[in-house]
C-alpha cells in the first residue's frame, strides 16, 4: 500500500465513522437473524426469509435444493413433534421461485417413514408446493468421513451431500438429553446407522454433524413448540402456540435465539457452548443483529 | 394385497377370506360365534351347488399356482400323466373331517391347511420377503455400477409395496410351500386332488350340482386321453365313473378330446353318482382321531401360565377365544408397519403355531396404528379405531439394570425414554448413583418405568442401543385382554396405601 492510499483510506474511514454507526450497519446489508411472528406459518416464513435478503441470496438458478424438516415422529402438526407443513411448503415455494431446478424434502424418522411423512402433513404439503418428497433410501447411505471431533465417520444419506444447497428446517422442542432440539439436533435425521448410540455424547454429535452438513440457511419453526414430553409430545397440552419463525445463516445463532422460546440461553445448553468454542457460530445474542417483526 | 400406504385406515383388504366356506364353518364351530362378514361364503356355496367346483378350477389362487406349476412340470417332462393311476382321493375328506372334529372341541386348526390361509401366509412371511431380498440385492448391484436412477425407481416401487422382509419362520413356511408345489411333479395338482380340505368341502356340496359331463358315445374313440389329462382325477371316461365331486370344471377333457366328444350339460342328478371311495371305518376313526388330537394339542404348559413372550397384537381376544378364531393367515403380519408381528412357534403351545405375536426386537407396536386389527378376517383381533387402540395395553416393559448403559457405565442414554410414545411418558428418567470401576460414583439419569402408563408397545426394547439383548424389554404381563395375566390387583391404585 502506498502512503497516499493509506492516507486516503483513513480520511474516508474517519469521515464515515463520524456519522451514526447504524448507517454503516445498514450499508452492511441484511441482519444476522430475523424473527417474525404472526398468524400464518407460511406468511411468517416468507417474511423472515425476505427480511434476510430473500431466497435468491441462498438459492441460485438451476440449484438442486434439499430442505431438511424434522419429520421424526408419527404425530400430527397440532402435536408439534414435526416441522409445520406450511413452513416446509413455503420454503419449497420460495426455492422454486428463486429458480431452483429441483427441491427435495427428506428426513430419516424414528417411526416408520411412510407413516410419519403422511401424518405430519409434510408429504402432502411439500408435494403440493412442487417438491420431490423422498423416503429415506438405505441404498443411498454411505460411510463418509465427517472429520468431527468425536464423529470421525458415519453413514450419511448421500442426498444431503449431493444437493447444491441444503436448508435446515427444524422445529423447536424439548429433549430430555440435549434439553432442546432445534437446528443442530435436526442433523441426526440426515444419517443412518446406529443413531441411538450417539446419545452417549449427544452434544458432541450435534456439533460434529452440524459442522459437516453446514446448511446455507436455517429456518426454525416456532409456530407451535413442544414444551414438555419432548421430543414426541402427544397431548395438545404439551404444546404452546408461539407463532414465530426464526431464520439465519449462522445456525448457532438461530439455535440460541430459539432457546429463548423456552427461557433458556447458551449457559444452559452444552451444545451451544461447544459450538461457540469451536468457532462454528455466535451464541451471544448481544453480538448479533436481530430484526424482529410482527405481521 | 394388503399393503401399507401410511394412512390410518386401510379398507377391507381381507374380504376374499370371507368367501371361504371352510374358514367360515370351522371358525363358526370352534368359536360358537357367528362372524357376520362370513355371510359372503354363501356365494361360494351357492355357486358350487349349482355349477360344481368351478371355484377350485377358475377362482382359487392356490389352485392357480398348482395348475401353473403342473403345466410347467408337464412341459418340462418332469410330470408324465399315466393312463391308470388312481391316487388317495379320500385323504382330503379325512383331513376335512379331522379339522371339523377338532373344531367341535374348540380346536381351530383350519388355518394351517385352508388354501387361502396357506397361500396368503406363505406369500406374506416367505415368498414376498424373498422377492424383497432379491430386489435389494439387485438394487445394490445397480448402485455399485452407477445405475442409481434405475435403482431409485425399483426402490420406490418396492417401497410402495411395503413388504415386511424379516420373518423368523419364513424359511420353514417357505419350504413347506415349495414342497407342496413340488408335489405337482408326482401328480398334476397334487394338493387339489388329495390334500385340500376346502376342495373336499366343496366336493361334498357339489354332488348335486346341475352341470354334468356328457360323452357322446358315437364320437368317442375310447382313447382315454381325457382321463389321463384330467387335472383332478375325476375320471371323465367312462362317463358313468365320472366323479362330479372331484371335477373342477377346467374343461381340459373336452379340449383335449380328439373327436370333441365331451361336453358339459345341465342335467338333474341321477341316483347313485359315482363317489370317492371312503372307508366308513376310516371316516369314523379320523373323526375320533380329530377329537383325541384336541388334548394332544393342549397339554403344553402355555394354558396354565402365559408365556412372557406371548405378546399378542392390540385388540386380540382373550387367549382361549383368540385361538378359536385365528386362522394364521398372516394378514396382520403383512400389514404391521414395523414388521414386529411374527408367526409364533411354541409361545402359544402347539395349538398356537403361526399365530401372530409381537417380537419387539424385530419391530414394535406403532402407537397410532391399528392396522392389524383392521385386516384380521375373523375378528380374532377385534377391529379397533385408532382412538380405541390407544386404550389397549399389550404388555409391560422392564428395565434390566444389569445391562442398561446409565446403570452400569454411568453414561447418559435416554433412548428408551425419548421413544416412549405415551404422554406423559411411561419411562421417567431418575438420577441414580453408579459405582465406577475405580470406586468413584457417577450420578446419571436412568430409566424407571411407570407401570400405570406403560402400554407394552416395545419401542423401548426395539430402539435400545444394547443391541444383542436389550436392556429394556417387554413381557406380556398386564395385557388388557387377560384377567389372569396381571401384575397388580386393581383394588388399590399403585402408590395408594392400605
Amino acid at each position: 500500500m502506498k502512503r497516499r492510499d493509506f492516507i486516503k483510506d483513513v480520511t474516508i474511514g474517519g469521515f464515515l465513522f463520524s456519522f451514526n454507526p447504524s448507517l454503516l450497519a445498514e450499508a452492511n446489508g441484511p441482519p444476522d437473524l430475523t424473527l417474525v411472528q404472526g398468524e400464518s406459518p407460511a406468511q411468517i416464513t416468507k417474511e423472515a426469509i425476505s427480511l434476510l435478503g430473500g431466497m435468491q441470496r441462498f438459492v441460485s438458478k438451476g440449484d438442486v435444493v434439499l430442505v431438511k424438516p424434522n419429520i421424526g415422529w408419527d404425530r400430527t402438526p397440532e402435536q408439534a413433534a414435526c416441522t409445520n407443513p406450511e413452513v416446509v411448503a413455503a420454503l419449497v415455494t420460495l426455492c422454486l421461485e428463486s429458480g431452483a431446478k429441483e427441491v427435495k424434502v427428506m428426513d430419516n424418522p424414528c417411526n416408520p417413514a411412510r407413516r410419519t411423512y403422511a401424518r405430519s402433513g409434510i408429504s402432502a404439503a411439500a408435494k403440493k408446493a412442487g417438491a420431490n418428497v423422498l423416503l429415506p433410501n438405505n441404498h443411498r447411505l454411505k460411510k463418509i468421513s465427517l472429520k468431527g471431533e468425536w464423529l470421525k465417520e458415519w453413514e450419511v444419506y448421500t442426498d444431503f451431500v449431493e444437493a447444491d444447497k441444503v436448508i435446515n428446517a427444524p422445529i423447536a422442542k424439548t429433549h430430555s438429553l440435549s434439553r432442546l432440539t432445534l437446528g443442530m439436533k435436526n442433523w441426526l435425521g440426515a444419517i443412518g446407522g446406529n443413531r441411538n448410540q450417539l446419545h452417549q455424547k449427544i452434544d458432541q454429535a450435534m456439533i460434529d454433524l452440524s459442522a459437516f452438513f453446514k446448511p446455507c440457511l436455517t429456518v426454525l419453526d416456532g409456530y407451535r413448540i413442544l414444551i414438555r414430553n419432548g421430543p414426541q409430545g402427544g397431548r395438545l397440552s404439551d404444546t404452546e402456540l408461539h407463532q414465530t419463525v426464526v431464520a439465519g445463516i449462522d445456525y448457532v445463532a438461530v439455535d440460541s435465539l430459539g432457546a429463548t422460546f423456552f427461557g433458556l440461553g447458551p449457559q444452559d445448553l452444552r451444545f451451544l457452548q461447544l459450538a461457540k468454542q469451536k468457532g462454528y457460530g455466535e451464541s451471544d445474542l448481544e453480538q448479533l443483529k436481530i430484526e424482529k417483526r410482527k405481521i | 394385497m394388503t399393503r401399507f400406504p401410511g394412512e390410518d385406515y386401510i379398507g377391507r383388504v381381507e374380504i376374499f377370506f370371507h368367501f371361504d366356506p371352510l374358514l367360515a364353518l370351522a371358525t363358526l364351530i370352534a368359536s360358537r360365534e357367528v362372524f357376520f362378514s362370513f355371510i359372503l361364503a354363501v356365494v361360494t356355496i351357492g355357486l358350487t351347488f349349482v355349477l360344481g367346483r368351478v371355484v377350485c378350477g377358475w377362482i382359487c389362487p392356490l389352485g392357480a399356482v398348482h395348475q401353473f406349476f403342473s403345466f410347467i412340470f408337464k412341459k418340462s417332462k418332469l410330470l408324465l400323466p399315466k393312463k391308470r393311476d388312481p391316487g388317495p382321493l379320500a385323504w382330503k375328506y379325512y383331513l376335512l373331517i379331522f379339522i371339523l372334529a377338532g373344531s367341535l372341541f374348540t380346536l381351530d386348526l383350519v388355518g394351517i391347511l385352508d388354501p387361502l390361509s396357506l397361500l396368503y401366509r406363505s406369500f406374506a412371511v416367505s415368498l414376498l420377503p424373498v422377492l424383497s431380498h432379491v430386489s435389494t440385492a439387485f438394487v445394490s448391484l445397480l448402485y455399485q455400477v452407477n445405475l442409481s436412477s434405475l435403482g431409485d425407481i425399483i426402490v420406490q416401487f418396492f417401497g410402495k409395496l411395503a413388504i415386511n422382509a424379516t420373518f423368523r419362520q419364513g424359511f420353514f413356511i417357505g419350504i413347506l410351500f415349495v414342497g407342496l408345489v413340488l408335489l405337482n411333479i408326482k401328480r398334476e395338482r397334487y394338493w387339489c386332488r388329495y390334500l385340500c380340505p376346502l376342495g373336499a368341502l366343496l366336493g361334498f356340496i357339489s354332488r348335486w350340482n346341475v352341470l354334468k359331463l356328457k360323452i357322446d358315445p358315437k364320437k368317442c374313440i375310447e382313447c382315454h386321453l381325457c382321463s389321463i389329462h384330467c387335472q383332478t382325477e375325476a375320471s371323465p371316461f367312462p362317463e358313468e365313473e365320472w366323479k362330479s365331486s372331484e371335477c373342477d370344471y377346467c374343461f381340459t377333457c373336452s379340449a383335449i378330446c380328439p373327436t370333441s366328444a365331451i361336453g358339459f350339460l345341465p342335467k338333474a342328478s341321477p341316483e347313485g353318482v359315482p363317489q370317492v371311495n371312503f372307508s366308513r371305518r376310516r371316516l369314523i376313526s379320523t373323526a375320533l382321531f380329530g377329537v383325541i388330537a384336541v388334548p394332544f394339542f393342549r397339554f403344553s404348559p402355555s394354558s396354565k401360565r402365559t408365556s412372557p413372550k406371548l405378546i399378542r397384537p392390540p385388540g386380540s381376544l382373550p387367549e382361549e377365544t383368540f385361538l378359536q378364531k385365528c386362522i394364521r393367515c398372516g394378514e396382520c403380519m403383512k400389514a404391521c408397519p414395523t414388521n414386529g408381528l411374527q408367526p409364533a412357534l411354541s409361545e402359544a403351545g402347539p395349538e398356537g403355531i403361526w399365530t401372530p405375536i409381537l417380537i419387539p426386537t424385530i419391530g414394535y407396536c406403532e402407537y397410532y396404528c391399528s392396522l392389524c386389527s383392521q385386516v384380521c378376517p375373523t375378528g380374532a383381533i377385534k377391529e379397533l379405531t385408532v382412538a380405541e387402540k390407544l386404550q389397549v395395553t399389550i404388555g409391560t416393559a422392564w428395565v434390566d439394570k444389569n445391562r442398561c448403559i446409565p446403570y452400569n457405565l454411568g453414561t447418559p442414554c435416554i433412548v428408551c425414554e425419548e421413544h416412549c410414545p405415551t404422554s406423559p411418558k411411561a419411562i421417567k428418567l431418575v438420577k441414580t448413583e453408579v459405582k465406577q470401576p475405580d470406586g468413584t460414583i457417577k450420578t446419571p439419569a436412568g430409566p424407571v418405568i411407570d407401570l400405570d402408563l406403560c402400554i407394552g408397545c416395545g419401542i423401548c426394547e426395539n430402539k435400545c442401543p444394547v443391541v444383542d439383548a436389550p436392556a429394556i424389554y417387554v413381557t406380556s404381563v398386564g395385557e388388557s385382554r387377560s384377567e389372569k395375566n396381571q401384575l397388580l390387583l386393581d383394588l388399590l391404585k399403585p402408590g395408594e396405601d392400605f
